[in-house]
């Protein structure tokens, strides 16, 4: 699905090419940028009850931080195509855990388990309450402000989601190996930014100018300390 | 130092120094057994407590896991991570969920921190409700104590997971007394004692004593006297503000009841065994010293009396005394014989010169030796002891020794004799009794010589004694005596038949002489009466002599 998306963008972007300029970039992560929670009550440990951990998944973690890495494009309104995006409801999570639509857009949440699922948001941008619904039915929230919105289920309280929504159409959600491709953008000057949901935002400016492919490369380090809040960075 | 003394206090002492420093090591080890057991017990009573504060922690974490899965707490919590610049609609939100989880839980205080432990909303209940708190620049400990508003809270903390990952934290905190902790408690804040359920010490003493143990280590302190064990029963530190909880119960308190029994037994038993001792020692040291002190007493009686006592000798008793009187049985007889030869021969020493005295006059030739035989035998009739029979014999027979100071001219004179003269003859008796005055062991034979010549109605001579006043001794002689002055013949008149002597025997019985005594010669009859003196050996040598003696006497006068 990531790399569909990733292709369809760069499509998009061949598309487009003769009215602007690809960006291209890295994303370097070097370490784990998600809080894990592995530790059980350190009562548990003093008692000398066996605690399973789980497993590593077998995906790398650093594969993980940088897939969940987003680079959108600021300072340039444009009503946008509205996108098919869906986030199924699927063995009581939500898949993909990541979206990102430009405003505008609305998103799917069908629900694919034989349980009901109760999808709601309190996030500032777009706060809602999808009520519950059984296997089979689907539930349509339209994004109309930028903004990070994260999703919940009522039912199950482990179950969370983020949509990014974005100002435009030119936004990409990394690769796993650190690569984004924001294809066809029109010259200008903006910020083009990257949004963790534990290290906060990068900002770097950039002029494109037609025909002028960029390279834009992000290190996205661990939060300060100031918190898992997203921090704004700035830079060149 | 006498001998009982001295074994009394040689078995006294060390019996009571052994049983003093015995009875004190005992208690000793006794008390510091009870110390000791009091002080595992005190510890294993902290462990288990603290093992069940462990448990009821971990149930308490098990609920909170519970509570902690709520979606809307969870949503709120990353919305106020995210709406970090306009927090409070969001902050509204989560604290509104802590209040209703507060109120379902009876929580005394709730919290929210962000993965790296920034308190982000929290609630504490007062008695209006629940009101939110204002963090600052507090953080929470993820267990343990905290202050705020001047009150003691105590958390535990839960992670808020979703999913693999960690979105914050939990604090569960209640208000702290120190009443709900089972034991004598001191809670510290750094080093300063901010409650105290524990003794009746001043906080600052406290401290002055805590400030040695290592914060996390169990410690004995001493305070106002008292040995006090203190152990570490929990503690926290956040925010620069580090907490300890440490038991604190004296020791000495809780042994005090033991002691005080302990003190009880010791003192009666170690009366009663002071006593016991003392009574054996006394006991003991009568015993070894009883056969030494019953021969030591007749010693001792022996030397106020002069008579040498004679042990019974046989196998009983101890040897070494055994041996003791043997040998000075054996010494005292040596003695007593020594003693008695030296009588018998002053005895017959002087009884030859009263025999020479009698021979100095042929009438009176063997006047002491009838005397003391007539003597002997009125005091047999009369039944008299055989030591007292012997001083009547040994005494009569020198009774008129004193005559050896009175010249022959007096004595021997025919007719009658002047008032001068009978005034000399009368000096006789206290002349004897000055000669054998000077004979030692001589004693008893004293009043007899002296006083042969009172008379039982009384104004005899020399002192003039009436009826018992004069010895028996002296009276029986006397009566001997009277008998035969008046069967001897004299120059100047022939001896009395018996018959005649007796009768005036018995008339002058009640005035001169005794009639006890009396009567008792004249039951004898007439078998008193001896042979004639003449035909003694050694009287007729004694005459001999006495002729020779007085002839010798006449020439050296003519010369």
């Amino acid at each position: 699905m990531n790399t569909s998306l990733v292709s369809a963008l760069a499509a998009l972007g061949s598309l487009t090419a003769l009215h602007g300029a690809d960006i291209r970039g890295t994303v370097t992560v070097e370490r784990k940028l998600t809080p894990r929670n592995v530790t059980p009550a350190a009562g548990l440990y003093q008692r000398g009850t066996p605690v399973n951990l789980r497993a590593d998944s077998d995906q790398n973690p650093l594969d993980y931080e940088r897939s969940h890495v987003v680079v959108y494009l600021e300072g340039l309104q444009r009503s946008a195509p509205v996108l098919p995006v869906t986030m199924e409801q699927q063995n009581r999570r939500f898949s993909p855990d990541l979206v990102t639509i430009p405003a505008g857009s609305a998103v799917s949440f069908p629900n694919f388990d034989p349980i009901f699922h109760n999808v709601f948001s309190l996030s500032k941008p777009k706060s809602f309450d999808l009520g519950n619904y059984p296997k089979g039915q689907t539930r349509m929230v339209t994004f109309d402000k930028p903004g990070v919105v994260f999703v919940y289920c009522h039912l199950h309280p482990n179950m969370t989601g983020t949509v990014v929504v974005t100002p435009n159409e030119w936004a990409a959600r990394v690769d796993p190996s650190g690569q984004f491709v924001l294809a066809g953008v029109p010259s200008g000057k903006y910020s083009v930014v990257a949004w963790h949901k534990s290290a906060g935002t990068f900002r770097k400016t950039i002029e494109v100018t037609a025909g002028q492919n960029s390279e834009m490369n992000f290190f996205v380090p661990l939060p300060e300390l100031s918190d898992g809040e997203a921090t704004t960075h700035t830079g060149h | 130092m006498r001998f009982a003394t001295r074994a009394f206090l040689w078995s006294f002492l060390p019996f009571t120094g052994l049983l003093a420093g015995s009875f004190w090591a005992v208690r000793t080890a006794a008390l510091s057994a009870v110390k000791d057991a009091l002080r595992s017990a005190v510890r294993d009573n902290q462990v288990t407590l603290a093992k069940e504060r462990e448990r009821s922690q971990l149930k308490n974490i098990r609920v909170l896991r519970v509570v902690v899965e709520n979606p809307a707490l969870k949503a709120g919590l990353q919305l106020l991570a995210t709406e970090r610049r306009t927090p409070d609609a969001a902050r509204r939100t989560v604290e509104d969920q802590l209040s209703e989880i507060c109120d379902t839980m009876g929580f005394d205080f709730l919290a929210v921190s962000s993965p790296s432990g920034n308190p982000l909303a929290g609630v504490i209940r007062q008695k209006a409700g629940f009101l939110p708190v204002k963090f600052d620049s507090l953080r929470l400990p993820e267990r343990g104590f905290f202050s705020m508003q001047d009150q003691i809270f105590r958390v535990i903390s839960v992670a808020i997971a979703q999913g693999q990952e960690n979105t914050g934290t939990l604090a569960v905190g209640e208000r702290f007394d120190l009443a709900e902790v089972a034991m004598p408690a001191v809670l510290l804040r750094g080093e300063v004692v901010i409650a105290a359920s524990a003794p009746s010490v001043d906080n600052s003493k406290v401290e002055a004593a805590l400030r040695k143990c290592g914060p996390q280590a169990e410690c004995e302190v001493q305070m106002a006297g008292e040995t006090y064990l203190s152990l570490p029963l929990d503690s926290s530190q956040a925010h620069n503000e580090e907490f300890t909880l440490r038991s604190l119960r004296s020791l000495d308190a809780a042994a005090a009841p033991v002691q005080a029994a302990l003190r009880a037994v010791f003192l009666s038993a170690g009366l009663t065994a002071f006593l016991g001792a003392f009574a054996i020692a006394a006991f003991s040291s009568k015993s070894i010293v009883k056969p030494l002190a019953s021969v030591v007493a007749r010693l001792r009686e022996s030397g106020k009396t002069g008579v040498l006592p004679e042990f019974p000798s046989g196998q009983r008793g101890v040897r070494e005394v055994r041996e003791l009187t043997d040998s000075f049985n054996h010494a005292a007889a040596s003695i007593q014989e020594g003693r008695d030869q030296l009588v018998r021969a002053y005895v017959e020493f002087v009884s030859s010169l009263a025999s020479a005295l009698d021979a100095r006059d042929p009438y009176t030739a063997g006047h002491s030796l009838r005397v003391s035989e007539y003597s002997c035998a009125i005091a047999r009739a009369m039944a008299i002891p055989a030591d007292e029979l012997e001083i009547i014999r040994v005494g009569a027979l020198l009774h008129d020794i004193g005559k050896i100071g009175i010249s022959d001219a007096i004595l021997q004179k025919p007719g009658k004799l002047t008032a001068e003269e009978e005034a000399l003859i009368q000096q006789h008796p206290v002349i004897g009794r000055k000669i054998l005055e000077c004979v030692q062991g001589f004693d008893a034979y004293l009043q007899v010589v002296e006083l042969h010549h009172e008379n039982w109605g009384g104004g005899g001579y020399p002192r003039g004694l009436n009826g018992d006043e004069t010895p028996r001794s002296a009276r029986i002689v006397k009566v001997a005596d009277a008998y035969d002055a008046m069967t001897s013949d004299r120059p100047y008149r022939r001896g009395m038949q018996h018959e005649e002597a007796v009768r005036i025997l018995e008339k002058c019985a009640g005035t001169q002489l005794d009639p006890a005594a009396v009567q008792a010669f004249v039951r004898l009859g007439n078998i008193a009466r001896p042979q004639a003196s003449g035909e003694d050996p050694i009287l007729h040598s004694l005459h001999h002599l006495s002729a020779a003696v007085r002839s010798a006497a006449v020439q050296e006068t003519r010369v």
